[in-house]
């Protein structure tokens, strides 16, 4: 029972099916808008599918209980492989074969057996050399009137197969690391503003930093054409009030700040934007406000307070506006005040006894203008702490290694036999290679060439 | 037009004569056709190179210069010129022109799909901050070679298949002209084996460039979803050689889905909601 279950574990049919299975549910993975990517995107299907697909966890599968089950029996399966074929390997790799082995030298082609018109002995001691200085772990034995010898060269190919394995079990572990231990988040913060409270991605909730990010300025450039240059924030990092690093930060130019990697991901513009506000006291005092919405100001003569409550850019089609809430101890006033105010009362002059709301002089003493209105931006933040890429990267870098060493170099064992045939020295080569024939019978015909070429 | 793309339109038409000329020596045998294909797909693969580099400049000479490997079309062009480039280093080394007919037709259609389709922008443009990028060449060339590789191994499947349909002791002239089996078998195996590394080179480079440009090292955008299938696909396959011994027209069927697996990667993807829009 033990057996066949091992036995199962380490087969190549149960390696194709977790890869099938794996190939189908990522394939459903990249129909399925997974959670990460905005959750309108499932509006479109029945609740009870919903239901269902939660609760497979098909909105984030590739992060879902089953999908990592069938990650680690992947991994299992290539450990328990690589520790069954392990063995055979070694073995190929440390042991030496003998030199008169007969096997090498059956049916061996005319080409591979030469004739020289030399003295044995001569003849051996030149092949010897040859072998010497291109082949390793030479073996020589000598029989009454036959010499054999043995060499072979990149046993280490064996062990290819092994290192890239070993890589991607790396990977796997890297991978996983940074999953337990680090974190993905973002943040959006507004011009001018600050924060120390992103928003986890994956895990959800929220995380605080023990520093502050403060966006200073974003700004968005464009070709001739219109399409996006460069997204720039401009941000500074805090620690106890005081600029610790500050920096542009542009796509494909993070900033890494305590550890923890900031990329720039998204832009937007807050709701309203900015408003310049120019409150006139009976055309004594003049004071220009720049405000954003929510924002509000003191009124100290009539102990009030102006609540902005909404900045339009454009109200009821007539161009922009701005919702002031007015609150004292009597009550609240509410006012519209529009920027092309003038405009509209020339068009309709009984505007204001019609709507009083449209009144910029409506507080007395008061009066508001409407400067202008700007688009406010904030700066979509993606933030990353990843413990695991090191050994992601070092188990990248031998996965190459280790496919270089399988596909380009391959172990050739070769046998020579010298011995006398009518008076000649005899050379016999015969060559086995775990891979790539056409190298190996390369490597011979160049071999047998040079020996020839002594005669 | 700008010249450049002048010239590239041409070179769809070089390489629907090659194509035609390389089917024409399958099926007549006659070694005339096979060197007048091999010639004018030199020709056609010397005129792209021509015109890949006029755009390079034509795009400095803009103000927005980049290599040209930016956008759909760019990455059409680039991949029929891997294709005939690795076609042409494969029979100057195998000295056979059969093969020809099974590889230089994806170039041509690589070529017209970008050249002639509606929705293949041709213009020059300049690039959006995603791309702008040291890793963007790196990443780009990896993979269309990897491609490209890919797509020899499956004109090597259809090869092998379309042996298979030789009947009798003595076959047909067209069919003793291809090369034997084993050799088609190990060409295919030969394709597939730079076809997986390129392949995986390109998996890595994405995942530099997408640390350094996206927050993560893998975000399992559809792409690289679609590129890992692949990559199982050929795993499964080259395992299947090591450790069952599998050959012949098993291993053509492969590099045939295989194929299929690396034509969704790079286009079928885009029909899929994900980071990598500008392909």
């Amino acid at each position: 029972m033990k057996k066949t279950f091992f036995s199962f574990l380490s087969s190549l049919k149960l390696t194709i099916i977790l890869l099938i299975i794996i190939a189908v549910a990522s394939i459903v993975g990249t129909i399925i808008p997974q959670q990460y990517e905005g959750g309108e995107s499932f509006q479109h299907l029945s609740p009870g599918l919903v239901k269902v697909f939660n609760s497979l966890q098909l909105f984030d599968m590739y992060h879902s209980v089953w999908f990592i089950i069938l990650m680690g029996l992947l991994s299992l399966n290539l450990i328990v492989c690589s520790l069954n074929r392990l063995p055979a390997s070694w073995k190929l790799f440390s042991t030496i074969p003998s030199p008169d082995r007969r096997k090498p030298f059956e049916h061996l082609p005319p080409e591979s057996v030469i004739l020289i018109e030399k003295d044995r002995n001569e003849v051996i001691n030149s092949v010897e050399n040859r072998l010497r200085r291109k082949y390793k772990k030479i073996r020589r034995k000598d029989a009454d009137s036959i010499t054999f010898f043995y060499g072979e060269k990149g046993a280490y190919s064996n062990f290819g197969v092994y290192i890239i394995h070993l890589s991607i079990l790396i990977i796997i572990t890297g991978a996983t690391i940074g999953s337990l231990l680090g974190f993905g988040a973002f943040v959006n913060i507004p011009e001018g503003e600050s924060t120390n409270t992103v928003h986890l991605g994956r895990q959800k909730g929220v995380k605080k930093l023990d520093f502050t990010v403060r966006c200073d300025k974003f700004s968005i450039s464009f070709y001739d054409n219109g399409m996006p240059k460069e997204y720039r924030s401009n941000l500074s990092f805090l620690k106890d009030n005081n600029v610790i690093l500050q920096g542009p930060l542009l796509v494909n130019h993070p900033i890494t700040f305590n550890g923890i990697r900031f990329y720039q991901a998204s832009y937007g513009t807050t709701p309203g934007g900015l408003a310049y506000i120019t409150v006139n006291r009976e055309n004594t005092e003049e004071t220009t406000l720049k405000v954003k919405q929510k924002d509000s100001f003191y009124l100290k003569e009539k102990n009030a307070t102006v609540n902005i409550v909404k900045i339009e850019k454009n109200f009821m089609s007539m161009g922009p506006a701005v919702l002031l809430h007015i609150q004292n101890p009597e009550g609240t006033v509410r006012i519209w005040v529009f920027k092309r105010i003038e405009q509209m009362r020339d068009r309709i002059p009984d505007l204001i006894k019609k709507v009083p709301t449209f009144n910029p002089g409506r507080y007395k003493p008061y009066y508001f203008e409407l400067n202008r209105i700007e688009s406010n931006y904030y700066t979509g933040l993606q933030l990353s702490q990843d413990p695991g890429v090191v050994i992601v990267a070092i188990g990248s870098f031998f996965v190459i290694l280790g496919l270089s060493i399988t596909f380009f170099s391959s172990h050739k064992r070769l046998w020579v036999r010298v011995d006398d045939q009518e008076g000649k020295s005899r050379i016999s080569v015969g060559a086995t290679s775990n891979k790539d024939p056409v190298g190996l019978k390369r490597e011979t015909e160049y071999l047998l060439r040079h020996f020839s070429s002594m005669g | 037009m700008i010249i450049n793309t002048t010239i590239l339109s041409w070179v769809t038409f070089i390489y629907f004569g090659s194509a035609i000329f390389y089917i024409f020596k399958m099926v007549t045998g006659k070694e005339f056709w096979g060197s007048l294909a091999s010639i004018i797909a030199f020709i056609g693969l010397i005129a792209q190179t021509v015109g890949l580099i006029l755009r390079w400049f034509e795009s400095y000479k803009m103000g927005i210069g980049h290599a040209p490997l930016s956008n759909l079309y760019e990455s059409l062009i680039f991949f029929s010129w891997t294709i005939v480039l690795l076609y042409l280093i494969i029979e100057w080394r195998i000295k056979s022109r059969n093969l020809g007919a099974f590889v230089v037709p994806f170039a041509f259609f690589s070529m017209a799909f970008a050249s002639f389709s509606p929705n293949v922008n041709a213009r020059i443009q300049p690039l959006i901050p995603a791309l702008q990028s040291n890793w963007l060449i790196s990443h780009v060339i990896t993979c269309f070679f990897g491609y490209a590789a890919l797509t020899i191994a499956c004109g090597l499947g259809f090869m092998y298949l379309l042996k298979g349909l030789e009947k009798g002791e003595r076959p047909r002239l067209f069919f003793r002209l291809l090369p034997g089996r084993e050799i088609v078998d190990e060409l295919t195996y030969q394709s597939v084996v730079i076809g997986f590394i390129f392949l995986t080179l390109g998996i890595i480079t994405g995942s530099v460039w997408a640390y350094s440009a996206w927050g993560s090292y893998w975000s399992w955008d559809p792409k690289e979803t679609w590129s890992l299938i692949t990559w199982f696909i050929y795993a499964a396959m080259l395992h299947s050689r090591f450790v069952r011994g599998w050959r012949g027209k098993r291993m053509a069927i492969m590099s045939i889905i295989g194929f299929t697996s690396v034509l969704f990667t790079y286009f079928g993807v885009n029909y899929l909601p994900g980071l990598h829009s500008y392909f």
